[in-house]
C-alpha cells in the first residue's frame, strides 16, 4: 500500500506484475486451505469463550458436551404397537445414514443389572433420602411402608430380591437413583399424552461439529422420516442442539447464494446500463473475485475455519468491494480526454482514505471478543484492501484506451440529482431541519437496548413447538443452567452439594424446578457412609427390630442369622467414588468435573426450571456458582454493547482528527456531518421501527461511519468532477444497499438487524453527500 | 389379574431390580392376550356392566416365606374411571390406576401404554381384546369355567409361566403362577354391579383426574 511510487512513478505493466503474483500466492495458499474441512456451522463457535473464569468454561463445556450431540425422537401413533414398528423402522433408517454413534430405541437392562450387582456389597451404607429419615425419626414406619409394598399388587417388583434384601433398603436406593420412571413396551420408552403413544428413541452425532453436508443429510433425514411415519398415520417428533444448527446453517446457505447472487445481478445490470461494455463489469468481477477469494484464504489461514455467519456477511462485502472499481470506471465520464494515469492521479487520494476509514471501522470490529465478529472484520478487510489493491495495481493497465462516446441516461440522472438536490434542500432548510431533529430526537427516544444472547439464533417456531412437546412428554433433558459447586476436598464439596440439594429439594416441593440431579445424592462420602451403617445398627439390627420383622413374615431362622451376619460383616466396607462412578450412566458421569490442585468439582444438573430467580439465590450457599450461560452472554452483549459505543465514539474521533488535520478543521467537520447524519438516521430508525438494538448494531454503525467519511470525502474531493463522483457515489451506494437491504431481508434476527442499520445510514449519506462541496466548487 | 396385570406392566426403570431371574422381569412386557378358541365361549357368561365391585382376598406364597402373606380388602372396577384396589388388612393401603395414572402410598408411579387395555378387558370380561399375548386353554362346565393363559412372548414366560382364571358369571379366582415358583392366589367375594358409585369411590376415582 505503499502510495508515493504508483502517484509519481507509473507503470502499470510492474504494478499489474505484482498484483498478479500476489493473486498467484493467494491462489496456491487456498487450494491447499481450501481442500481441508473450512467451514463452521456451529452457533457455539460464535460465542467468546475467553471472558469465563476456565472452571465454568470447563463445566460449561462438559454440561454441553453430551447436550450438542443428542437428538430425540418420538414416533407417534394411536396405538403402542403402530408407535414401536414406527421407531423400529425410523432406527433402522437412522443406523443406515451413518450420522450416529449411538441409535439407542431397545434400552438395555444389562446396565442396571450389572449396577446393582456392582452397588449390592456396599448396601448397608447406601441409604436413600427418605429411608433415611424414616429410620432417624420412627424406623416402624419404615417397617410398615415394607408391609404395604410386599402386599400390594405392584410390590412385587419393589420387593423382588426380599430374599437378599429383606429390608428392602437397597432396592429403596436403586429406586431413588432413576427418579424419573419410564414405561418400558419390548424394551422401548413408551409415552403417552392423551391422543397418542409415543415411541422414544434416543441417538448421538458422531461428531459435536458436523460438517454442512452431513448437518444437510441430517435435515433432509429428519424430513423424510417425518414424511415416512406420515404417511403411514402416525407422528414424528424430533429435537436436538444438532437440529437447531443445521437449520440455522441452512438458512445461512440460503442468505449466503441469497446476497450473493442478489447483489451480483444488481451490479451487473447497474454497470450494464451504466457503461455498455463488457470491459467495466469483467473488471468490476475481478476486483470483487480477487478480494472476496483472498478474503476467504487470508481468513482461513488465519482462524482454521470459518463460520457460515461469516459468509453471509462476506457475501455482502460484494457491494462495498465494488466500490473502488465503480468510482476508477465511474471517474471516465468526469473528463473528455481521460486515461487511466489521469484518473488514477485524481481518485487515488479519495479511494486510500476511504479504503483507511473502511479499514479503521472494520479494526473496530476486530476488538470484539466474539470470534464471529473478528471473522467478519478480517473477512471484510482483507476482501477490502484486495478489492482495492487490484483496481489501483492492475486497472490502470487494463483500462489503458477505455473511453466512452455515450452519455449514459444514468448520469444525466445523477448530474441532475447532484445539481437540483442539493439547491432544494438548502430552499427549504428551515422545515426540513426542524423535522429531520423531531424525527431523529423521537427515534432516539424509542430506541431501547436488547442484549438477548438468544436472539442470536431465530429458529422458526415450529422447531421450537416440536422441543416444547417433546420436553412435556419426555422431561428429563437437562436445562441450560445448572450449579457448580467446588470444595476443597471430596469431604468439603459433599457437605457443600448436600446443602445445596437441600435447598433444591425445598424449592422442588415448591414447583420452581421439577427436578434436580446432584452426584452427592447417589453417593455419599465415606464419612456418611458410616453414619448410615451406624444408623442401620442402631435403628434397626441392634434394637432387634430386624429380627422381629423378618420373623414375622417367617423368614427361615438361618435367613435371619444370615443376613445378620452379612451385616456385621460389612461395617468396614466403604464405596469409592471413582467406583461409584464407573457403574454409573454417561449422564451421571458427566456431573463429576474431577478433583485438581486443592478442589474437588461437580455440576448439578437442573430440569424444568420454572423459578430461575429462586434458583439463582442459592448461590450464596458456600462452593456454590450459578452457571446460567444464556444469561452470561446476554449481560456480556450488554457490557459490549457499551464498550462498542466508545469504540465508535474513538473511530469517530479519529476519523474527525485525520480529516481535520489534512483538510483543516472546518472542512473536517463539514466532511465528518455525513456521517454524524448518517448514523443518528440510522439509529433514529431503529427506534421508529421497534427494531433489535444490540451490539451488533452498532458493529453496523462502524460500517456506516466509514461509508459516511468516503461518500463525503468523494463529494468533497469532486472539484468539478462532481458529476462523475455523484455518479460513483450513486452506483456504489446502490451496490452496497442492494447488498445489505438483502442483509435486512434474513430471517436471523442479528443479520436481519445489521442489514437495517448499515442500509438506513447508507440512504442517508447518499442523501446528505450531494450537500457538501458545493461550496468550495462554487467558490473555484 | 389386576396384580398380575399391574406387576407386569408397571415397569419403571431399576425399580426393583433384583436376582438374574427377577432382573430380566424389567424387560417383560405383556403383549395382550389371546382370542380364546371357539370352544371357549365363557367369557360370553361374565356380567359385563360399567361397575363392578367386591372384596379380595390375596394369598402371595413367596419362596423365602414359610407363610403366605395374606391380605383382603375390597376393588372397585369402573369402565371409564379405572380401578380402586384398597388393601384394608395387615395395613391399610390405596392404589388407584386408570389408564395414564398410578398412584399408590408411595405417590404417582408411571403406567404403562398397554396396562389399561389388557386390565380393562380381564375385568371387563372382555377376552375379545386379550389377543395375542396367550396361548389359552381352557375347560368349560355348565355352571363355571377355567381359562389358563401362557404367556408367548419368549421374556415374559421367563417370569410367568401361567395365569389361571376361573369363574362362573363372574371371574371367581385367579392364580398367578411365577417361573420363579412364587405362587399369588386371589379370590374375589360379594361381587356387585351398582348403578353408580358412592361418594367415597367417586372422590378416590376424582384424585385420578388429570
Amino acid at each position: 500500500m505503499n502510495r508515493k511510487p504508483i502517484l509519481n512513478v507509473y507503470h502499470p505493466k510492474l504494478t499489474a506484475g505484482l498484483w498478479l503474483v500476489g493473486m498467484l500466492v493467494i491462489c496456491i495458499l487456498g487450494s491447499q486451505a481450501l481442500t481441508k474441512d473450512w467451514l463452521e456451522t456451529s452457533f457455539l463457535a460464535l460465542l467468546p469463550t475467553s471472558e469465563q473464569q476456565p472452571e465454568i468454561a470447563k463445566a460449561t463445556r462438559q454440561h454441553n458436551q453430551l447436550l450438542n450431540r443428542k437428538i430425540v425422537w418420538l414416533a407417534g401413533a394411536s396405538t403402542s404397537g403402530e408407535a414401536i414398528s414406527h421407531a423400529q423402522k425410523l432406527k433402522r433408517q437412522l443406523e443406515q445414514s451413518q450420522l450416529f454413534n449411538k441409535v439407542v430405541l431397545e434400552f438395555s437392562q444389562q446396565q442396571y443389572i450389572q449396577q446393582y450387582q456392582q452397588l449390592f456389597p456396599y448396601r448397608y451404607q447406601l441409604l436413600d433420602a427418605q429411608s433415611q429419615e424414616m429410620l432417624v425419626k420412627n424406623p416402624e414406619d419404615l417397617i410398615k411402608q415394607n408391609l404395604e409394598i410386599l402386599n400390594s399388587p405392584i410390590g412385587q417388583m419393589q420387593a423382588a430380591d426380599l430374599e437378599r434384601d429383606p429390608s428392602l433398603l437397597f432396592s429403596r436406593y436403586f429406586g431413588s437413583q432413576n427418579p424419573i420412571k419410564l414405561n418400558l413396551e419390548q424394551g422401548i420408552v413408551v409415552l403417552s399424552d392423551q391422543h397418542r403413544f409415543w415411541a422414544l428413541l434416543l441417538t448421538d452425532l458422531q461428531d459435536e461439529r458436523l460438517q454442512l453436508d452431513k448437518l444437510e443429510t441430517l435435515s433432509s433425514l429428519v424430513d423424510s422420516a417425518t414424511g415416512q411415519v406420515k404417511a403411514a398415520g402416525g407422528e414424528l417428533l424430533a429435537s436436538g442442539m444438532p437440529l437447531f444448527t443445521a437449520h440455522g446453517a441452512e438458512s445461512a446457505k440460503q442468505e449466503v447464494s441469497t446476497v450473493g447472487i442478489g447483489s451480483s445481478l444488481g451490479i451487473i445490470v447497474l454497470l450494464w446500463v451504466t457503461f455498455r461494455s463488457v470491459r467495466p463489469l469483467l473488471l468490476s468481477s475481478l476486483a470483487i473475485g480477487s478480494g472476496l477469494l483472498a478474503a476467504l484464504v487470508i481468513c482461513v489461514l488465519f482462524f482454521g475455519k470459518i463460520h457460515i455467519l461469516t459468509l453471509v456477511f462476506g457475501a455482502s462485502l460484494i457491494g462495498v468491494a465494488d466500490d473502488y472499481a465503480q468510482h476508477f470506471l465511474c471517474d471516465s465520464f468526469g473528463e473528455k480526454d481521460w486515461n487511466p494515469r489521469k484518473g488514477l492521479k485524481f481518485i487515488l487520494p479519495g479511494l486510500s482514505l476511504g479504503l483507511l476509514s473502511n479499514l479503521l471501522s472494520y479494526a473496530g470490529l476486530g476488538f470484539s471478543p466474539f470470534p464471529g465478529l473478528q471473522e467478519v472484520a478480517l473477512f471484510s478487510a482483507m476482501g477490502l484492501l484486495v478489492a482495492w489493491l487490484t483496481v489501483v495495481l492492475l486497472f490502470p493497465l487494463l483500462l489503458a484506451g477505455f473511453t466512452f462516446d455515450h452519455q449514459p441516461g444514468i448520469l444525466k440522472l445523477t448530474t441532475y440529482w447532484e445539481q437540483h438536490w442539493p439547491l432544494w434542500v438548502s430552499k427549504n432548510r428551515r422545515w426540513l431541519g426542524l423535522m429531520s431533529t423531531a424525527f431523529i430526537a423521537s427515534g432516539l427516544w424509542m430506541l431501547t437496548p436488547q442484549d438477548d444472547v438468544r436472539l442470536l439464533q431465530s429458529p422458526p417456531a415450529e422447531l421450537i413447538r416440536t422441543a416444547d412437546k417433546i420436553r412435556s412428554l419426555f422431561p428429563m433433558s437437562p436445562d441450560n443452567q445448572f450449579f457448580l459447586v467446588s470444595g476443597k476436598d471430596q469431604i468439603d464439596w459433599h457437605q457443600n452439594e448436600q446443602r445445596l440439594i437441600k435447598r433444591l429439594e425445598a424449592l422442588k416441593q415448591q414447583k420452581a424446578l421439577a427436578a434436580y440431579e446432584g452426584l452427592s445424592d447417589y453417593w455419599p462420602d465415606a464419612d456418611r457412609q458410616q453414619q448410615n451403617y451406624r444408623l442401620l445398627k442402631h435403628k434397626l439390627y441392634d434394637s432387634g427390630l430386624l429380627e422381629r420383622y423378618m420373623t414375622d413374615l417367617s423368614f427361615d431362622e438361618t435367613a435371619v442369622k444370615t443376613e445378620l451376619k452379612q451385616f456385621a460383616a460389612a461395617e468396614r466396607n466403604t464405596l469409592a467414588l471413582s467406583e461409584w462412578l464407573a457403574t454409573a450412566d454417561e449422564t451421571k458421569r458427566h456431573l463429576w468435573l474431577g478433583c485438581d490442585s486443592g478442589r474437588c468439582q461437580s455440576t448439578v444438573a437442573l430440569i424444568g426450571i420454572s423459578d430461575a430467580g429462586a434458583l439463582t439465590a442459592l448461590q450464596d450457599l458456600p462452593g456454590v456458582i450459578w452457571v446460567d450461560q444464556v444469561e452470561s452472554l446476554s449481560s456480556l452483549f450488554a457490557r459490549y454493547r457499551i464498550r462498542a459505543s466508545s469504540l465508535l465514539l474513538v473511530a469517530f474521533c479519529l476519523a474527525s482528527l485525520g480529516l481535520g488535520f489534512k483538510f483543516g478543521w472546518r472542512n473536517g467537520v463539514t466532511i465528518m456531518s455525513v456521517p454524524v447524519a448518517a448514523l443518528a438516521v440510522s439509529l433514529a430508525m431503529l427506534g421508529w421501527f421497534d427494531q433489535l438494538f444490540s451490539l451488533f448494531n452498532l458493529f453496523a454503525l462502524l460500517l456506516v461511519l466509514g461509508i459516511g467519511v468516503d461518500y463525503g470525502l468523494f463529494f468533497f474531493m469532486a472539484g468539478d468532477r462532481r458529476a462523475s463522483t455523484s455518479l460513483g457515489v450513486t452506483l456504489s451506494a446502490l451496490t452496497t444497499l442492494l447488498a445489505f437491504g438483502l442483509l435486512a431481508a434474513s430471517s436471523t434476527e442479528i443479520v436481519h438487524a445489521f442489514g437495517f442499520t448499515v442500509t438506513a445510514g447508507i440512504v442517508t449519506a447518499l442523501l446528505c453527500a450531494p450537500l457538501i462541496g458545493l461550496k468550495e466548487y462554487k467558490n473555484k | 389379574m389386576l396384580i398380575k396385570a399391574l406387576l407386569l406392566y408397571c415397569l419403571a426403570f431399576g425399580q426393583g431390580v433384583a436376582g438374574d431371574a427377577v432382573l430380566s422381569e424389567i424387560s417383560a412386557i405383556a403383549p395382550g392376550i389371546a382370542l380364546p378358541p371357539a370352544s371357549l365361549q365363557s367369557a360370553g357368561r361374565l356380567a359385563k356392566t360399567p361397575i363392578t365391585q367386591g372384596d379380595f382376598h390375596q394369598q402371595k406364597h413367596l419362596k423365602v416365606l414359610r407363610k403366605p402373606l395374606i391380605s383382603t380388602g375390597s376393588f372397585t372396577y369402573h369402565q371409564s374411571n379405572g380401578v380402586i384396589w384398597k388393601t384394608l388388612t395387615p395395613v391399610v393401603s390405596l392404589l388407584l390406576v386408570n389408564e395414564s395414572k398410578l398412584l399408590t402410598g408411595q405417590g404417582e408411579q408411571a403406567v404403562p401404554a398397554a396396562f389399561g387395555k389388557v386390565f380393562k378387558a380381564m375385568l371387563g370380561g372382555d377376552l375379545a381384546a386379550l389377543s395375542d399375548g396367550f396361548v389359552i386353554t381352557g375347560t368349560d362346565q355348565k355352571t363355571s369355567w377355567q381359562l389358563a393363559l401362557i404367556p408367548k412372548d419368549e421374556m415374559l414366560k421367563k417370569i410367568i409361566s401361567t395365569m389361571v382364571l376361573s369363574g362362573d358369571t363372574e371371574l371367581r379366582d385367579l392364580e398367578i403362577r411365577e417361573a420363579g415358583g412364587n405362587v399369588t392366589r386371589i379370590t374375589f367375594d360379594n361381587i356387585t354391579h351398582p348403578e353408580r358409585l358412592s361418594d367415597e369411590q367417586e372422590a378416590d376415582f376424582e384424585r385420578l383426574s388429570p
